[in-house]
């Protein structure tokens, strides 16, 4: 299914397992546990049948079969499959929401401008030091 | 949930690691860093970075290159990383050589292995400790 992209390792939080807090990663994440607060991955989020996140998101590619509430960045594309249920505010450059899925909220399409406006690699610029 | 009951047939005969509800395994890769709380019931493997609190009823296993910073509270422990900070472990704690760990633990029974370092405290409670199977 997701997560079979490029990236290395996918980190699992299963089902019995709870994070409130802030999550930073390189890699991709498989929720089927729950996870509060904050989460910023280079990777991608999957959100398993029995996962519940509630969160603000910022990934590039997510996927929702389980319950996400809050305000979703996904850099690529935002999926949610028929089990799935998102309420909130979504940003996505795609969206793909099955039927019998449920979105509540905004969604908003992330411009397909030059990556290199956004904080990707900015060049390396001389700045006056002190 | 009636919402997802056509879907949860199908996903109980996905093969699982484990089935028995909430004993199975999570990860939490080298390159995720998590500051906060961190609960659950079945077991966790960490490579990456936490910092804040796990309260664990399985069993914690830290492989490098994680670094835990904060309170550990867990069934058993296995480490082979680094943790800095209040460890209490209801059974079993074990040091493995590459093991760095700083600050108080407490625990039933502890295992140290050659090359391990540890810095600080280790409080033995003895009623939980000595039991032989």
């Amino acid at each position: 299914m997701a997560g079979e992209t490029n990236a290395t390792v996918t980190s699992i939080l299963g089902r019995s397992l709870a994070i409130e807090g802030e999550v930073n990663g390189e890699e991709s994440l498989h929720v089927d546990g729950r996870l509060k607060g904050s989460l910023r991955l280079n990777g991608d989020l999957v959100v398993g049948p029995s996962g519940t996140v509630e969160a603000e998101i910022e990934v590039r590619d997510i996927f929702i079969l389980g319950t996400v509430t809050g305000k979703v960045t996904a850099r690529r594309r935002f999926e949610v499959q028929p089990s799935g249920r998102f309420q909130g505010e979504a940003a996505a450059g795609a969206y793909e929401i099955h039927p019998g899925a449920i979105f509540e909220g905004i969604s908003r399409m992330l411009s397909s401008k030059k990556p290199t406006e956004k904080d990707a690699s900015s060049p390396p610029k001389p700045s006056n030091r002190p | 949930m009636g919402l997802f009951s056509s879907k949860t047939k199908a996903g109980q005969n996905l093969p699982r690691k484990e089935n028995r509800a909430g004993a199975e395994t999570s990860l939490i890769g080298a390159r995720i860093s998590v500051q906060g709380k961190i609960t659950g019931s079945g077991s966790l493997i960490v490579m990456g970075k936490i910092e804040g609190e796990i309260d664990l009823a399985g069993e914690l296993v830290v492989s490098p290159p994680a670094s835990l910073r904060g309170e550990i509270r867990a069934q058993a422990i296995a480490v082979a990383g680094a943790i800095e900070g209040q460890i209490s472990v209801r059974e079993k704690i074990h040091l493995e050589k590459t093991a760095a760990v700083s600050g108080e633990i407490h625990a039933g029974r502890i295992s140290i292995a050659d090359g391990a370092q540890l810095n600080g405290s280790v409080v033995m409670n003895r009623e939980s400790g000595r039991k032989e199977s």
